[in-house]
């Protein structure tokens, strides 16, 4: 469909204004408000309870769609007495389409008068729990949808579940279909006190219930004259009222070191990477957890002039007062409260390729900037969902969240999920072909270092440098870069030796501090 | 504690942390330079993750040879302006076989022009990733896009053999054969990049703003002639017209709007209070159902 008839597009053009008069703030902030925040909010639920169409509605009443979008939606086929189907703002995929089902998560964008919503689809089925626990590992807040006649089911104690245990700290139950329920107050109660008994189980900050009706809008945007008897917020108000994606500082300081910035010109020498937790000031003493050596920061430095302080979410250049030898993998922290120097954790995972786990399997672990050869996986039990009952079990399969031990080939830096969620979350990567087999939060860490069987090959620094990693020692001792590199040429032989049956074990870093 | 940032501020950060991580991880990246606004961006945020360190990683441009000329004259200052790296590439065999968007259908000529010489760069150079300026708010495949998107053997995308990303996590181990675009503005919208623009006072290509240009109507698109190789139809006349664009690509391609609106604000202001998404403006992007979803499974980018 190259070309459409002359008349329709060329009518679509712009008619010509008096000549171009500079156009007044007020219009420009009117077309483009700087927004004071950001929202992510995932939806979770099944096709059949409506979900698509409730976010689509959202999308459809909140007035940020353009007119083609809403052309083909108006020229599409009606659903539901005449209603545009609206699910079909949400669904991506021509194969998905074509199945009638979501598979995968979709992300969409839009804007009310002061904020960014950013609405993360994703699919609710059984067979989908991993995409839900990825989709919901991003969001802010979870809408989960019902339907006001099957009431809370087995799936929401599924979702709420997965919500939790990826660290979403508030939900909303989208209580749907309230016009098949005859908009009944004495229904949505019930709900709602089903709802309590089963969120107060969970760490939610918050969790409300709102009665719904996608189809017509009731409650969506728009208040509802079929439901006077509910006073609460409309959905949109309340994820309105809802904290902006910002940047609780509240945390201790993490800095997961990205990579190391270098201007020989000037002599500037910088960790870059993101403050993933917490806030640091100029003047004050960081310590790589690992190596345990320590410095004050010089400056904080950006392209746009350097800050007097970072928090939660900034992406910075940190220089230091004295060159540490610090590589990406480092974590960077308050020398009072520092990450763990982990050894093995305990760990809650969702198994998310159609691999299963593999006792024998290469995997790695990759933490907010670190990859760590994994020497050792446990499975403990897996999590049953709906009863929250571990039931004891060595094997693990996609869609499975089990309860893991995961002993790791040398120390890194790695905090729990409660205490520092960016710094104390991973993937388990499958070391050959790279896929991301799981996806876990750190529940416990320990410092202690398994004893070594005899038979465990220790790869020594030593043995590294003299060969392997002879041409490292070349751009200087003091090279964070050469770390890097040295530490992947480290994890790779690690790697080899242990799918040859060799028990391995890296040896770490000097420890300064000594 | 808590610190307010506004939307922008966190989707540069976010931007600049996938950059680092990408530079990080792979061993030979590259960026796609496609020299309009969202390449602009895609570029600033790059010089910002490694400021004051030069870009660690070459730019890439795949010339059709039908592009604007002054899209060329803001690459090679672009270029002069932050001392990059650039390289360009262009499917001769294409050339001596004169394909061109006249004579060909939009999809054959992206094909050859536009596909082949980007997997043939990638494959020439042994890219092993590739930044892109790709937004998931663009088309209905891009919305379930990810950050680090996967490519096996011969470039191909596989929806099924996408990675699942959580949190901040991006994994970018390789396996065997595989390379990876990576879409640091993928949580960015046409709004937010225009905003970005006017915010950071980023120089864009003219051509973005509107001014007497020779045009022709063409298929009820009005189209400018930016050179003599685009031949007159009977019943065609070159009219001056106040036009701009609101995508740049290859010129007999790319459809222009009326405007009146000479400075960033002004396009800024119509551009966002239009009510129709971008990609009408693109002319191969309605050739078939799914046109994208499968341009991507070819290895478009």
């Amino acid at each position: 469909m190259t070309a459409q008839p002359a008349s329709k597009t060329v009518s679509k053009l712009t008619p010509a204004k008096p000549a171009a008069a500079p156009v007044a703030a007020g219009v420009l902030a009117a077309v483009a408000p700087e927004l004071s925040g950001m929202i992510r909010v995932l939806t979770c639920g099944s096709v059949d309870d409506g979900k698509s169409t409730l976010i689509g509605r959202l999308l459809w009443d909140a007035t940020d769609l353009y007119d083609d979008q809403r052309e083909t939606l108006q020229k599409g086929k009606k659903v539901d007495g005449g209603n545009p189907d609206f699910s079909l703002l949400m669904d991506g995929l021509v194969a998905e389409r074509e199945q009638g089902i979501t598979i995968d998560i979709a992300w969409r964008y839009f804007d009310t008068a002061t904020r960014r919503f950013v609405v993360i689809d994703s699919p609710g089925h059984e067979q989908y729990t991993r995409n839900m626990a990825s989709g919901a590992s991003h969001a802010d807040v979870a809408i989960m949808l019902i339907d006001a006649r099957h009431g809370i089911k087995r799936q929401t104690r599924r979702h709420a579940a997965i919500l939790d245990l990826v660290g979403v700290k508030r939900v909303v139950l989208a209580v749907n279909k309230m016009d098949l329920a005859e908009w009944s107050e004495e229904r949505f109660r019930q709900i709602e006190t089903d709802f309590r008994s089963l969120s107060w189980r969970f760490g939610f900050w918050e969790a409300i219930a709102i009665p719904v009706a996608a189809v017509s809008g009731d409650n969506v945007a728009e208040g509802s004259k079929r439901m006077p008897w509910y006073t609460g917020p409309t959905l949109l108000k309340h994820l309105e009222s809802l904290p902006s994606r910002v940047t609780d500082s509240s945390g201790p300081f993490r800095f997961p070191v990205q990579t190391v910035l270098r201007d020989i010109r000037n002599d500037f020498r910088a960790l870059a990477g993101t403050v993933s937790s917490g806030t640091v000031r100029v003047g004050e003493t960081l310590t790589d957890a690992l190596s345990k050596r320590s410095a004050k920061v010089l400056r904080i430095a950006t392209m746009d002039g350097d800050l007097a302080e970072a928090s939660t979410g900034r992406a910075v250049a940190i220089q230091l007062d004295t060159d540490l030898d610090v590589a990406r993998g480092a974590v960077m922290a308050k020398p009072d409260n520092k990450p763990a120097i982990a050894r093995s954790l305990e760990t809650k995972l969702v198994w998310l390729n159609e691999t299963a786990f593999d006792p024998r399997g290469a995997y790695l672990l990759r933490t907010a900037t670190d990859l760590i050869p994994v020497s050792h996986i446990e499975i403990r039990a897996l999590l049953d969902l709906e009863t929250l009952a571990s039931n004891p079990s060595t094997v693990c399969g996609v869609n499975d969240i089990a309860l893991a031990h995961i002993a790791l080939g040398r120390g890194a830096a790695i905090d729990t999920f409660a205490d520092a969620p960016e710094t104390g979350s991973f993937m388990l990567v499958d070391a050959v072909t790279g896929a991301s087999i799981a996806g876990g939060v750190v529940t416990e860490v320990s410092e202690a270092v398994a004893k070594a069987s005899a038979d465990t090959f220790i790869l020594t620094r030593a043995m590294l440098e003299r060969g392997l990693c002879a041409d490292l020692r070349q751009s200087g001792t003091a090279s964070g870069d050469g770390e890097a590199e040295f530490r992947r040429r480290a994890n790779e032989v690690a790697l080899i030796l242990r799918a040859a049956g060799v028990a391995v074990e890296i040896e770490s870093p000097p420890d300064y501090s000594i | 504690m808590t610190a307010a940032i506004s939307h922008l501020d966190l989707l540069e950060a976010e931007s600049i942390h996938i950059f680092r991580e990408a530079a990080a991880q792979f061993r030979k990246p590259v960026l796609l330079y496609s020299i309009g606004k969202d390449s602009t961006v895609l570029l600033h945020l790059a010089r910002k993750a490694f400021w004051p360190a030069r870009l660690p990683f070459p730019v890439l441009h795949v010339d059709t040879k039908w592009k604007f000329r002054e899209m060329i004259a803001f690459r090679d200052k672009t270029v002069r302006d932050f001392d990059l790296d650039l390289i360009v590439e262009t499917n001769e065999d294409g050339i001596a076989k004169n394909v061109n968007p006249f004579d060909h259908s939009p999809s054959v000529y992206t094909e050859v022009m536009k596909t082949v010489p980007l997997k043939a760069a990638l494959d020439k150079y042994a890219f092993d990733a590739a930044f892109g300026g790709a937004r998931r708010d663009e088309e209905a495949s891009r919305a379930k896009e990810r950050v680090f998107s996967f490519r096996a053997e011969g470039h191909r995308w596989d929806p099924r053999r996408q990675r699942p990303e959580m949190w901040r996590l991006l994994n970018g181990r390789l396996g065997a054969g595989e390379t990876v675009r990576v879409f640091p503005l993928s949580n960015w919208t046409e709004r937010d990049v225009w905003r970005y623009i006017l915010r950071e006072k980023l120089d864009v290509v003219p051509l973005y703003m509107a001014a007497k240009r020779p045009t022709i109507i063409r298929n009820g698109q009005l189209l400018m002639r930016d050179d003599e190789r685009m031949k007159l139809k009977p019943g065609e006349v070159i009219t001056e017209r106040m036009i701009r664009f609101r995508t740049l690509g290859c010129y007999p391609l790319t459809a222009a709007v009326e405007s009146d609106a000479t400075d960033l604000e002004s396009v800024v202001a119509e551009t966002l209070g239009a009510r129709t998404s971008e990609r009408q403006g693109r002319l191969i992007d309605h050739d078939q159902a799914g046109a994208m979803e499968k341009k991507k499974q070819e290895g478009y980018f």
